[in-house]
This record gives C-alpha cells, structure tokens and sequence, in this order.
C-alpha cells in the first residue's frame, strides 16, 4: 500500500493534477474564515460592478481627512476626466468646426482643453454630424467644466425649521482620507455579476455545490457501473445478457437527453444539489459497467479465481476478494472521470436553466447562465464568466491528469 | 519510441496547423467588423449575402438561389437594417392571419405602419391622434356614431383609390372570417357603413340601455386596425373558394396595401421590404414626401447577442433588442450608438411589467400575502440590475394604473396614494404584516402556512425573456426572506401563454397595455376587469381572477364619463384599490420599444434632444407615429 502509493505520489501528472485539486478545494474551504459575505446576497445594485475596493463616498466627505501638501493639479484633473473617447470626439469637433489644431500636441489634454474652451458653442445647427456626435460634445463640454472647477466641494445640510441648505463644510483638494482609518470599504476582488452578488464568494460557494454534485454524481454512477458490470462478467449468461443489452439501450441514447427529460420532469422546485446530483449519476453508469464487465470477464478465468472456486468459495466472496482489489484501481479513475464528468454535466445543465434554483444556491453552471444572458461576453465584463471558466477547467483538468497519473502507474502497458 | 516521436511532432503540426486557422479567421473577421466606414460595411453586407447564398444553395435550386441573392444585396446607402423584430422566416402578409409574423404586424394601439395602414396614427409621447388614411374623426352626442372622413389622395399599391369602400370591406372581412384581431372588437362595433365615397360612419353596439358598449374600443380600433384593399379582398377569397380557414392563412405575396414599403425579398436568413415611388403618402395632404430609405431590411438573428454584435458592428441600424449596460457602447467603447435619451432610462418608458398573483390559489386569495411580496420585492434591485437601469424607479414615478406619461397622470390624485405606497425591501413590514394576519411558520421548516398549507409558489415567465428571468429571480429572493417559498419556473413561451390564459400559475409576469388611446382604461380594465376573468381563455387581463365588485363597476362605467374631474376621480379610486388589495403590482417601467440606433449610416433618429425630430415617438421607425422617422433620416456621408 504505502509501496502503491509512493508510486502514485512520484508519478509527475498525478502530483501536478493532485496538487491543483488540492489547491483549489483547500482555498474554497479556508475562504469563507476570512469573509462573511453571503454568496447569494446581492450587494451592487446594478449589473457587472468591476473589481476592485470600494471606499464609502459618505464617510469620506464626512471624514476629517488629512491635508498633504499634493494638490491635483488642473492637469491632473483632466487628464483623469477626459479618456480616448472624448479626445477623439474633440478632434472630430475641431474637424467639423473648421478648427485648425495641427499648431498643438493631440496627446496633451491640457492643450486640448484651452483650444476646446476658445471654440466650443453649444450651438450645434451649422454642424452637420449624427445625433451621437452632439450628444458627445456636450458631455465633453460637461466633463471640462467639472475638470476646471477648482472652488473645490461645498457640503451642506438642510436646516430642518427653514428647510434651506446651509454649508457645513467645504472639501478642497489637498484633503486626502487614509483609506486604512475608514471602515466603510468593501473589496470585490472579482467584482458583482448581473444581480450584484460578490463573484468571489459566489464562486468560491459555487465550487464546493459544484464538487458536491460532481462527487455525489460520480459515487452513484460508479456504484451502478461497477456493480452492474461485476455482476455481468462474473456471472454471464443470462444474467450478462440482459445487463448488456440495458447498458447498450443507455448508450444508444445519447445521456445528455436523458437528463435534460428527468431534470425538466422533476420540476424547478424539487432540483437541489442532491437531486441533480442523482439525476447525473443515474444517467452516467452505462461506460463504466461495459469496462468492468470486460475486464471482470479478462479475469474471471485466471487460475486463482478457478481455485477460489475449487475450494468452494461463495460467489460474493470471490468477487470481493479475488476480482475486485485487481480492478480496484481501474475503478478510482473511472470515478475520478465520472465525477469530472458530473460537474461538467452539472455546467450544462445549469446553463439550459435546468440546474438548482438561482435563488437557493450558486453553481458554476448558474454563473455562466446569468453572465451569458446579460451579454457578459459582449460588453467586457470579463470577471463574471472567466474565472468561472477557469475554475471549471482546473477542476476538470486536474482530475484528468490525476487519473492519466493512475494510469501510468497502474496500466502495465503504459509503464516506463 | 519512433512512433511516439512521431505522434509527437506530427501532433505539434496539428495543433500548429489549428493555431493558425483560428488566428486567421478571428484576423478576417475583426477587420471587417471594427471598421465603421461605409465602404466596409457595403462590403460585409456583400460577404453576409454571398454567405446566405451559399447556405441556401444546399436546400434550393441554385438558378433560383442566384437570381435571389442579387435580390438580396441592396446598397447599403440605402437600407435600413433592423435587428430585435423577425426571429424567424416570414409565414404570410395577411392582417386577418394569426400567424403572421411578418415584421411583427400587430394590430395594436401603435400598429406597425410600413405595409399596411391605420386610419390614424396615435403619438404616445403626447397622446395625440393624426390622421393617416382617415382625415379625422369626430363622435355623435352621445356617443354611439363615429364619423370617419377619409384621405381623398390616399390609394393602394395596385394604384387603385383608397376609399369608404375598403374601410366597410376591411372589417366585414374580419368579421365574416372571424379573423383573431379584428373579430374581437364585434364586442363594441356593430357595423360599418359608407356615408359617401370618403365618409364612413362606425355604429356603435348598444348595451340594454341604448349606451355604446365601450367608445374608447372603437378610438382604438381606428388606430389598430391595418385598412385593406376591398376589391383584393374579393380576390383572394375567390381564390380560396370563400373558405374563411384559408382566406386567414392565404400568404397574401401580391397584397394589394397602401404602405410605402412593399415586400422585396423573404428568406430564412434575410426580410427586406422597398419603397414603393408611388406611395400616396408623398402628397402635400399627408407627408409630402417618401420616406428617405429606399430599402428596409431585417437580417433574421439567431438570438439577442448576434442582433447586438452586429448593431455594435455596424450591420444593424435600428435595434429593437435589451441591451445589458447600454451606455457603455458609447462611453466606453466609443460607439457612434445613441438612444433616445443620453441618461437613464435612456429609452421611453410606457409599458408597466407586471406581477399577476392567482388569487384562486391557497393564500394569494389573502390580501396580505400578496402584499407581503409585493413590499419585500427590492425594486432598487429590479431596476438598476434586473433592467440594467433602463427603467424609472418607484419613487420617481409612484405606482398607480397609469403609465408614467403626463397624458395618462394628469388622472391621478397621487397626493391622496402617498401613504398607501410602497417603496419595496420592506422585509421587517412584509414580515409584521403577515404575522398580523396569523399567516405564520406553525411546523418550523422555515415556511409559513395558511390553512395548513406551505406557502409555496412558482413565479412564471417564458424562458430567454433576460429582464423577465431576473425580476423573478429577486422577487424569488424577496420570498424566501420572509417565510414564503417561491422558486423560478421558466417554460418555453407557448406554455407559459397557456398557464396564464388559462389561469393556471401561481405568480406571473406579464405587461397589460401599454402607451395607446384608450391604454388607462384598457390597463385598468386589465387590473380589475371581472368579465375578462369569466373567460376560459383570456388573453385580456384579471389573468389571476381577481374580483372586487367595486372596481370592476368604476371600470365599466369609466368609457361614459366625459369630465376629467370625474375620470380622475375614478382613476385615483382605482388605483386606491390597487395599492391597497395588490391584486398584482408593477415590478417596473420599460419602455414601449427598446430602441438603440447605430449611426455610422444612417442618422437623425427620434432623440428627445434633437429639435427636428423629439415629437417623433423612438418606436423602432416603424410604429405608429414612430413611422415619421423614416422621413427625418440622413445619411451620414452624402
């Protein structure tokens, strides 16, 4: 045993997949100790926040702050405030205008800026442009507006008799607040999805409902396969004959469809983890019974187990003892392949809404449905779907190289 | 060893040989898509076309196929190209079908004007009515008899005069073929009948005490209801032996109609209609002038996110999709994409999406379980995620039975709603309000019961539909928070058509009338109607058979009141009612039709900031008055 597993453990593509695996998992069950967001709560109102640290806008104003002597200068100011779009909608202006700037620098804002002031109208009616073009130049006029303001912020309060405002403070920009001494500041490292839930913790709960489905799947399809398939090579006949022909009726059918039929018949409510978790493994047993049949026919043969049956050992007990430790490690990695395959399934079967329900529990197949129906991939909101790609991915992908690993140790033909 | 050397490499080849043909093809296909000049895109309308060609060309003939894609290659300084409203190959042109999908016809308050015509044209964004065959219209004293004075330069396609005639002909057709639009108002009309060659009078069907049955029934079918040709009428029933089943479903290819726009070329990947240079509307009586497109196309979309790939591309002009986080095409990307308002909502809101409660079922029939959902539903959440802020909230616009359009809040006392509002997230309220009524968790499975019973519900919509999904999805959220289970049920849209016709849902989603002539009333009528609940299919509204005796007697004496004081008076006692029992609520304001324009082509689309064209309503330039926006477009390089 320790001899078996000193080889499996020195068997490169084990290590590697066993060590991403354990990677991942040990992260999804060390996260929750250091947050206590809920994976389901929706915390941004509005759709694909990005990520990032976000600082309460209330409790800066209100904080006495510190003054350093760095102003943001009127550079800096427009520099922040006008991107790509709005330089290129003032060069399209100065084209439209007749407004000659080959005289300044198109990359200095500043420069910009000045030539923007001395010739902006908001008058459009001698500009023959497109509706966007005009809707355009008034935001950039807006922009530079706010951008040269440098009275700084007024703050005030209503007075609750006169119902008049009344300044209570002013901010001006040589107040800076320490970001370490506010305690309204909440990182999302994967920023929100569609409905304002935390990515990250969605993820992470998303992982393990995942694993769970995947293992409990797995578990089932293994046990029917294997049982199945011991009981069809070791007795044969009869018995092998019509446990053939049910495991060649499932494989006909493509298992897919099966489970798209059971998963829309049991009904949105009924789908928990569990559920869907049965209804994979019950659907994915046939190729693991058609191997151990085969190979439990391969063996029943051999001299020991003939002399098993000289000696008048019962059937189960030459089954348990005398055929299955020689399978045994051809089950591990069907296993491993059933429960990589179940959170796979799981994947799309969520994606076709037919997975658990949005509300009670995040999957990695529900993550990807809510970003692919709100246009996640069209309108860049990359942290929503990739990391769940990702980490659909490395799970599968690290089952599979563990079980190749299992393979090169335990498949003869394969052996250096 | 030799051999796997060799797989080895000759594996690096292929993988190497994949490489390349997907950086090549990503390479073909970015250029002709970031490019925005109208060269490119003429081009990517020829590369679209020739590929059409070659997927037709397996299943047709190919001298057909051939003859057909030249068809189908209009120059793109020419064509208007829509996204968001065929989804699938043309079934017939014919207005009496109830299949037709071309274009989406239907024969709503703000029917599609482009074939086929209306009497009149009503403008949601002030509630006027202009004439567009009709010249105008004008009721007897006590409203029984509407006069209809007609266009006298309006004709058909066929050069044939539009007269008294084909308005009488139009509707004899729909009533004698019991055609699924226009048969439904013989509940208010009674008869047509031409006065003289460009008068018609509409009578009114009588009630037992001589009263018309609903008037404002027959101001919307003068808006709704497409005009056809009486002498093509008799020529297709000729052809179809006067068989009312196929007269319905005839395909109507040759239509006689007096639209400017006739169809052109149909296929399963490409709609296209054209001008037709003789259109009567070019008369100083009517606009004066052809609309600018000489073409209108509609490349038929596999789904929502192809529409939005080539609107961003450039390939659609009008889009008439959701779009998640519009603005980011053009504060972000840059896009030359705008909508009718450059702020949130950016769209026009006048629809109200709405939550259907069954109120047969254990516990809904409870006022305070149904409010209970309603107040703990988080609408801030609807709005900002659910509609991607493309909605107004709660508390800019307060819930009533209007939409939020002066024309229809001016009927509203909203000083005497204030307290009965509810703003939404209320969960300690939703919580109190069920524990007051003795709706609590007797078994301690987290559930509450009434009458022994868990309450537990499925919240319906059809599936895709984005924005409906996630709405539900929240109020699912809401329910759970205070004791009530409620999970997501999703079916394919013809089932869930079923479950709420026929009232078998828990909790739907669906949107009463939206921005007409008669649309207060008809929503009203929506909410409380208890003859539309008498129905065993019922398309109408009451979709939860909700009955109170009171509402539904303001509701049908609301067509006979005249004053505006008396109409507020009701509307205000209403929508009291309406905040009060929650037979269904709101969940949010959408606008009429999303509409997103790309202007690299075409510009001058309906903006609210553009002097030229902000009475126009952005109704995808093709409905109702919206269809006036095809006479304002420019193009962008002339």
């Amino acid at each position: 045993m320790k001899n078996t597993l000193n080889q499996v453990f020195h068997a490169p593509k084990f290590l590697i997949g066993f060590i991403i695996f354990v990677g991942l998992m040990g992260f999804c069950l060390i996260y929750p100790f250091f947050t206590d967001k809920d994976p389901l709560e929706m915390y941004g109102n509005g759709n694909f926040f990005p990520p990032g640290t976000y600082v309460n806008q209330e409790e800066v104003t209100l904080d006495s702050g510190y003054t350093l002597n760095i102003e943001r200068s009127a550079a800096t100011k427009i520099a922040s405030a006008l991107g790509d779009n709005e330089v290129k909608g003032m060069l399209t202006y100065f084209d439209l205008t007749g407004v000659d700037y080959s005289e300044i620098d198109t990359t200095d804002k500043v420069a910009l800026v000045e030539l923007w002031e001395a010739n902006y109208s908001d008058d459009y009616s001698n500009i023959k442009t497109t509706t966007s073009n005009k809707k355009l130049f008034t935001r950039i006029q807006k922009l530079v507006v706010e951008a040269q303001k440098d009275q700084g912020v007024i703050i005030a309060e209503k007075n609750e008799e006169t119902g008049e405002l009344e300044q209570t403070d002013k901010l001006v920009g040589t107040e800076y607040s320490n970001v370490n001494k506010l305690s309204s500041v909440i990182t999302f490292v994967l920023g929100t999805d569609n409905f304002g839930r935390d990515v990250l913790t969605e993820l992470v709960s998303a992982t393990k409902a995942s694993f769970r489905i995947g293992l409990l799947a797995g578990c089932i399809a293994t046990t029917i396969g294997l049982l199945l398939g011991l009981l069809a090579g070791y007795v044969g006949g009869v018995v092998d004959n019509i446990i053939t022909f049910v495991t060649n009726l499932f494989t006909v059918i493509p298992s897919f469809v099966i489970l798209i039929l059971i998963s829309y018949s049991v009904g949105d409510s009924a789908r928990g983890i569990m559920v869907v978790g049965i209804i994979i493994g019950c659907t994915s047993w046939p190729w693991t019974t058609r191997s151990v049949r085969s190979q439990v026919i391969s063996l029943r043969n051999r001299d020991h187990v003939n002399l098993s049956k000289l000696s008048g050992h019962s059937m189960m007990r030459i089954i348990l003892t005398d055929i299955l430790p020689y399978i045994a490690s051809y089950v591990v990695m069907a296993l491993i392949l059933q429960i990589s395959s179940g959170i796979l399934a799981e994947a799309q079967l969520s994606m076709i809404g037919l997975g658990p329900a949005t509300t009670k529990q995040a999957t990695l197949g529900l993550m990807m449905q809510w970003a692919t129906t709100y246009f996640a991939h069209l309108n860049g909101s990359w942290w929503s779907y990739f990391p769940v790609v990702i980490t659909i991915a490395l799970m599968t992908f690290s089952m599979n190289l563990m079980n190749q690993g299992l393979d090169q140790v335990f498949n003869p033909q394969l052996r250096d | 060893m030799k051999n796997r050397k060799m797989n080895k490499i000759i594996s690096v080849i292929a993988v190497a040989a994949m490489a390349m043909s997907m950086v090549a093809g990503c390479g073909s296909s970015s250029s002709s898509t970031a490019s925005t000049d109208t060269k490119a895109e003429t081009e990517a309308a020829a590369d679209e076309t020739t590929e059409e060609a070659t997927e037709a060309a397996d299943t047709e003939a190919a001298a057909d196929e051939t003859a057909s894609s030249d068809e189908a290659a209009t120059p793109r300084n020419e064509t208007v190209y829509f996204a968001g409203q065929q989804w699938g190959a043309v079934n017939n042109y014919n207005p009496m079908s109830s299949n037709s999908n071309c274009w989406a016809m239907s024969q709503a308050g703000n029917c599609r004007e482009m074939m086929y015509e209306s009497l009149f044209m009503y403008n949601c964004l002030d509630g006027s009515v202009s004439g567009l065959l009709g010249d105008s219209y004008s009721w007897n004293d006590d409203k029984t008899v509407m006069t209809v004075t007609l266009k006298q330069d309006a004709h058909f396609s066929d050069g044939s005069a539009f007269n008294s005639a084909d308005v009488v002909a139009t509707w004899n057709a729909h009533k004698e073929y019991n055609s699924p639009t226009g048969a439904s108002y013989t509940l208010y009309i009674d008869s047509i009948e031409a006065v003289d060659d460009y008068t018609v009078n509409i009578n009114a069907l009588l009630d037992d005490q001589g009263r018309a049955v609903n008037p404002l029934q027959i101001e919307t079918y003068i808006t709704a209801i497409f005009q056809m040709s009486d002498e093509y009428l008799q020529v297709v029933a000729d052809r179809n032996n006067g068989d009312a089943d196929a007269i319905k479903e005839d395909r109507m290819e040759d239509a006689v109609h007096s639209g400017p726009y006739s169809p052109y070329y149909a296929s399963e990947q490409k709609l296209i209609f054209v001008r037709d240079d003789n259109y009567w509307g070019q008369s100083d009586s009517m606009w004066g002038s052809l609309p600018v497109p000489k073409y209108l196309a509609h490349v038929i979309y596999k789904d929502n996110a192809a529409g939005q790939t080539a609107l961003q591309a450039g390939e659609v002009d009008a889009c008439q999709q959701f779009i998640t986080d519009v603005q980011k095409l053009w504060l972000e990307d840059g896009l030359s994409i705008s909508t009718w308002l450059d702020e949130a909502p950016y769209g026009l809101c006048l629809s109200m999406p709405t939550i259907w409660f069954n109120c047969e079922r254990n516990g809904l029939d409870q006022t305070a379980v149904r409010k209970a959902i309603a107040m703990a539903t988080d609408f801030s959440q609807i709005a900002a995620s659910a509609m991607s802020g493309q909605t107004y909230t709660f508390d800019e616009m307060p819930r009533c039975v209007a939409n939020p359009t002066d024309a229809e809040r001016k009927y509203i006392d909203f000083d005497q709603l204030t307290d009965l509002q509810f703003s939404g997230n209320d969960v300690d309220g939703a919580i109190a309000l069920l524990d007051e009524a003795g709706i609590v968790d007797t078994d301690g499975d987290g559930i509450r019961e009434y009458n022994g019973e868990n309450l537990k519900y499925q919240a319906e919509c059809p599936s895709g539909w984005s924005d409906w999904n996630a709405t539900l999805e929240i109020i699912a959220a809401a329910g759970q928070k205070i004791g009530i289970d409620i999970t997501t049920y999703f079916p394919e849209a013809a089932s869930f058509y079923d479950d709420l016709t026929t009232c078998n849902f828990d909790i739907g989603m669906w949107t009463p009338t939206g921005a007409e002539i008669s649309g207060l009333w008809a929503r009203s009528a929506a909410y409380f109607s208890e003859d539309y609940a008498a129905l065993e299919v019922n398309w109408s509204g009451n979709f939860g058979h909700y009955m109170n005796d009171e509402a539904d007697a303001l509701v049908k004496s609301i067509p006979y009141m005249t004053s505006d004081e008396e109409l507020k008076e009701a509307y205000t006692t209403l929508s009291k009612i309406y905040l009060e029992e929650v037979p269904s609520f709101s969940a949010m304001y959408r606008p009429q039709a999303f509409f997103a324009a790309n202007e690299s082509v075409w510009t001058n689309y309906p903006a609210q900031s553009n002097s030229e064209t902000c009475n126009i309503p952005p109704l995808v330039l093709t409905d109702g008055a919206g269809i006036e926006a095809l006479y304002h477009l420019q193009l962008v390089e002339e």
